[in-house]
């Protein structure tokens, strides 16, 4: 095939093919509609204002190294304004965290930017090893899920911020859409393709590779010669998110535009009125003060199930009755530290790339 | 077996095999008989199967049969208009014209009663006529088979049911338009695919090639999965046209729960969530007077109304429509499976691969989606209706893809000030562009590519710059607003003269 122009630049010789539109685009056209895609994804959510402090999570994956970058490139360029920070997790699964924590180490010393490293063991007193040896791999993922959800909250609390933003791709937010409906989780399904969450007392989350294509950020990495670490969880027999990510890749064969066309589903509808009435209303912990939909949230519900030897508990409803059935608490039950909201919830972005994988 | 395919590890990551059904053998509604089919978990014998169904199919239907849905009261069913049946020869529309015979046109003269006499009230018919219509795909794929002979032999078995043939080529047949709609049908729009702002031009004269207008059209479209989108919308809109012509005031498709599931995920796939609502069921009303109320006076009365269309198949799974369809002995000519032997697999077509699969193991999926999808709502506002698939368009699609997907160096905003700025011109000669006036499904089965080209549909067509858009596009385009329509719009604020 002879040498074509670049389609948008028409002037530089197109040396890739663009999986969200398929225009035949070169490098540098690349990196400007790659970025300028975020910048406008950053500007219509209106996600922050200068002075705000930023900590941008790491897992040392694709998704977090690329957004560390863009984040700070678009900072520099079009004067945000923002403080970052990166914030990591470290589940406690060997040689699977330990040498992606290397390339967050590695971000760190680049961009100039303050590190915190928050592990499970620090904040449960559990590792993902621990907790897998106890209960197999069959539901790990809904434990990692919500343990790690708290701690980047703790995380953020302790680097005194108030705003989480995660670096969930296209990729994740559709097969999200899709998984959703296929299980009727209607409340994930009504603010899975929002691009930021915030509850009245909540730190708030967003996501600005939103519309980012997983395809298109391991390019930019591999242009810009970022390295990463593959984070495939070991433990990750996620069986039903597998089906729908299978689902989604073979969609998205078929017509590229299927993963963006998802998240126009998803956004253009919403929960009826009626139904939402029915939800439960949040509330505070009242172990650990953490937000919660019941009495006890799901990482206490999850942590007294795993320290009684009934991990199931937090699990399904059966198991949560048998417990209850045996008695409380005991007094000395190890629980998790009570949760401090930043002071004054000022609105500041933690953006921290972690696939979902509950 | 674990994913590694070694049985001896990862032992507790293995799933038990959960049995077939949870309580007994025996059916759960007679207690007694041995069961003979199984229903997501619950067993039931052959007797209760047969009312179970009618009951689920009366309870999704009866309910929206008079204009204002007001309960499941049959003595009381009172529709505006005619029954159109949509018919596809696939199971699901095989089993509806069963039940729909059996509810409605067997059972009224096995009802009928001595007293009163035979034209007392009571013994009225709930459908004055009920219409079967059938739209062959023989023409638009490549080496399909004409079914319409046998379809016709299929209904001529039921009496007092009235079949209506169309070829989805009648979509692109100014003559066909025209008998519904009079000289309104005029002008054509043929459209250029070449870029996202789809430049179009109105046509007058109009093509008189239905069929290579079809399958021009058709040859120019970017995918396979735009390919059958694009045929499904097209019998749609006949269908709802056909409904017009016949004065049917409802319109009912055989979509089993199953299909329904199959078709909410595709949709969604295909961008189309704002549309979750009608996919479900729909109110649809014509804009355009057909050609058979030139006085305005049924036209402001009854078909202002519209035509509902409902999916009374929707809380019946396609296992039970076989089970009904192969125990009734009824003969179902089958459907062919869209696109065409060279092609890739189509999104809808993949969608229907996973759900089948999904629903093996985990039973409940399908009605988890439909019952998912049925608390969801539109979000944003009505723009209109789209010109092609006359279903309502959200606002802002084409500054929200603009933002998305950046497609040159100016920025954005640019992008957003270039597309909202092209208003169409109205006079017959004007070039316009057919972006803003499509929803976002629409408008990605016309431009959404893929990277590589779909194979030929048929050699000899070739692919062209433009093509000519189906009958009902031109005149939504350039539609002279009647008096009638006017009035109505503002009827509450006028006072009586």
């Amino acid at each position: 095939m002879p040498p074509k122009n670049c389609a948008i630049c028409n002037s530089a010789r197109a040396i890739l093919k663009r999986p969200k539109t398929g225009q035949l685009i070169c490098k540098d056209c690349f990196f400007y509609v790659f970025e300028t895609e975020v910048h406008n994804t950053i500007l219509e959510a209106e996600l922050f204002k200068p002075g705000d402090r930023v900590a941008i999570g790491a897992s040392g994956g694709k998704d977090s190294t690329v957004l560390a970058h863009v984040m700070k490139t678009l900072n520099d360029r079009y004067n945000y304004g923002l403080e970052l920070f990166l914030l990591s997790i470290d589940e406690g699964i060997t040689g699977y965290r330990d040498d992606s924590l290397e390339t967050v180490k590695r971000n760190q010393e680049q961009y100039d930017m303050p590190l915190k490293i928050l592990s499970y063991d620090e904040l449960y007193g559990w590792t993902m090893d621990a907790i897998v040896a106890q209960i197999g791999k069959k539901n790990n993922c809904t434990f990692c899920g919500v343990f790690r959800r708290q701690a980047l909250d703790r995380g953020a609390a302790i680097l005194d911020v108030d705003h989480i933003v995660t670096g969930h791709n296209a990729d994740d937010i559709a097969e999200t859409v899709l998984m959703n409906i296929m299980r009727g989780d209607i409340a994930r399904l009504g603010r899975c393709t929002s691009i930021c969450t915030q509850g009245e007392d909540t730190i708030k989350r967003s996501k600005p590779f939103k519309y980012a294509y997983e395809k298109e950020i391991v390019m930019y990495a591999y242009f810009k010669k970022l390295d990463y670490f593959s984070t495939e969880c070991i433990y990750s027999p996620d069986a039903y998110r597998g089906h729908a990510r299978a689902f989604l890749k073979d969609l998205e064969a078929a017509r590229p535009s299927a993963i963006i066309d998802i998240i126009h589903s998803g956004e253009a509808f919403e929960i009826k009125e009626v139904v939402k009435a029915t939800q439960k209303l949040q509330q505070t912990c009242k172990r650990c003060g953490y937000m919660s939909s019941n009495e006890l949230c799901k990482a206490c519900t999850l942590l007294e199930g795993l320290e009684r030897g009934m991990a199931n508990a937090g699990v399904t409803d059966r198991a949560r009755k048998r417990m209850d059935a045996e008695g409380p608490a005991p007094e000395n039950l190890r629980t998790i530290p009570f949760f401090q909201q930043p002071n004054g919830l000022r609105r500041t972005e933690i953006a921290i790339a972690y696939t979902p994988s509950s | 077996m674990s994913s590694c395919g070694n049985p001896a590890t990862e032992s507790d990551a293995l799933m038990p095999r959960r049995p077939k059904f949870d309580k007994g053998k025996n059916c759960v509604k007679c207690k007694d008989a041995p069961g003979n089919i199984v229903i997501r978990h619950a067993v039931y014998c052959k007797a209760c199967f047969f009312p179970l169904v009618a009951f689920k199919f009366r309870r999704a239907l009866e309910p929206f049969v008079n204009p204002k849905p007001d309960g499941p009261r049959r003595t009381a069913l009172k529709p505006a208009g005619n029954l159109l049946l949509g018919f596809s020869g696939g199971v699901g529309s095989t089993v509806l014209l069963d039940l729909v015979n059996r509810s409605y046109i067997v059972n009224q003269k096995a009802e009928l009663r001595r007293d009163g006499g035979k034209d007392h009230p009571r013994h009225d018919k709930v459908w004055k006529r009920v219409i079967v219509c059938y739209v062959e795909l023989g023409d638009a794929l490549p080496r399909r088979k004409d079914k319409t002979a046998e379809i016709a032999e299929v209904v001529s078995h039921y009496e007092d049911v009235e079949f209506v043939p169309l070829r989805v080529q009648d979509a692109f047949d100014p003559s066909w338009w025209r008998r519904i709609y009079g000289d309104q049908a005029l002008p054509q729009l043929r459209v250029s695919l070449e870029n996202e702002e789809l430049a179009a031009v109105l046509t007058n004269p109009p093509s008189t090639e239905p069929l290579g207008s079809l399958r021009s059209y058709l040859s120019s479209l970017p995918t396979p999965t735009a390919v059958a989108s694009a045929l499904q919308s097209l019998i749609r809109v006949l269908l709802l046209h056909t409904a017009v012509e016949t004065k049917s005031s409802h319109l009912l498709l055989g979509t089993s729960l199953t299909s329904l599931a199959i078709s909410l995920i595709s949709g969604i796939g295909q961008g189309a969530g704002f549309n979750i609502e009608q996919e479900i069921q729909e109110e649809w009303v014509p804009d355009i007077q057909p050609a058979s109320d030139s006085n305005g006076s049924e036209w402001l009365g009854g078909y202002q109304k519209g035509v509902r269309i409902i999916r009374p198949l929707r809380d019946v799974g396609l296992k039970e429509c076989a089970f009904w369809a192969w125990w009734e002995k009824l003969q179902v000519v089958g459907e062919d499976r869209a696109g065409w032997p060279e092609s890739r697999q189509d999104i809808g077509g993949l969608t229907k691969d996973f759900i089948m699969r999904l629903e093996k193991d985990y039973p409940s999926t399908v009605s988890t989606i439909v019952r998912t999808c049925a608390k969801l709502s539109p979000r944003g506002d009505v723009s209109g209706k789209c010109v092609l698939c006359e279903r309502p368009a959200q606002e802002g699609v084409q500054e929200w893809k603009a933002r998305i997907s950046v497609r040159t160096t100016a920025q954005a905003t640019d992008a957003v000030v270039l597309s909202s700025s092209s208003t169409p011109r109205t006079d017959d000669a004007a070039a316009a562009q057919l972006a803003p006036h499509l929803c976002y499904a629409c408008h990605t089965t016309l431009t959404s590519r893929n990277a590589r080209p779909p194979p030929p549909l048929f050699p000899s067509v070739s692919k062209e710059s433009s093509v000519t858009l189906p009958a009902w596009v031109g005149p939504r385009m350039r539609r002279k607003v009647g008096e009638g329509e006017m009035k109505a719009a503002i009827q509450e604020f006028l006072l009586e003269e």
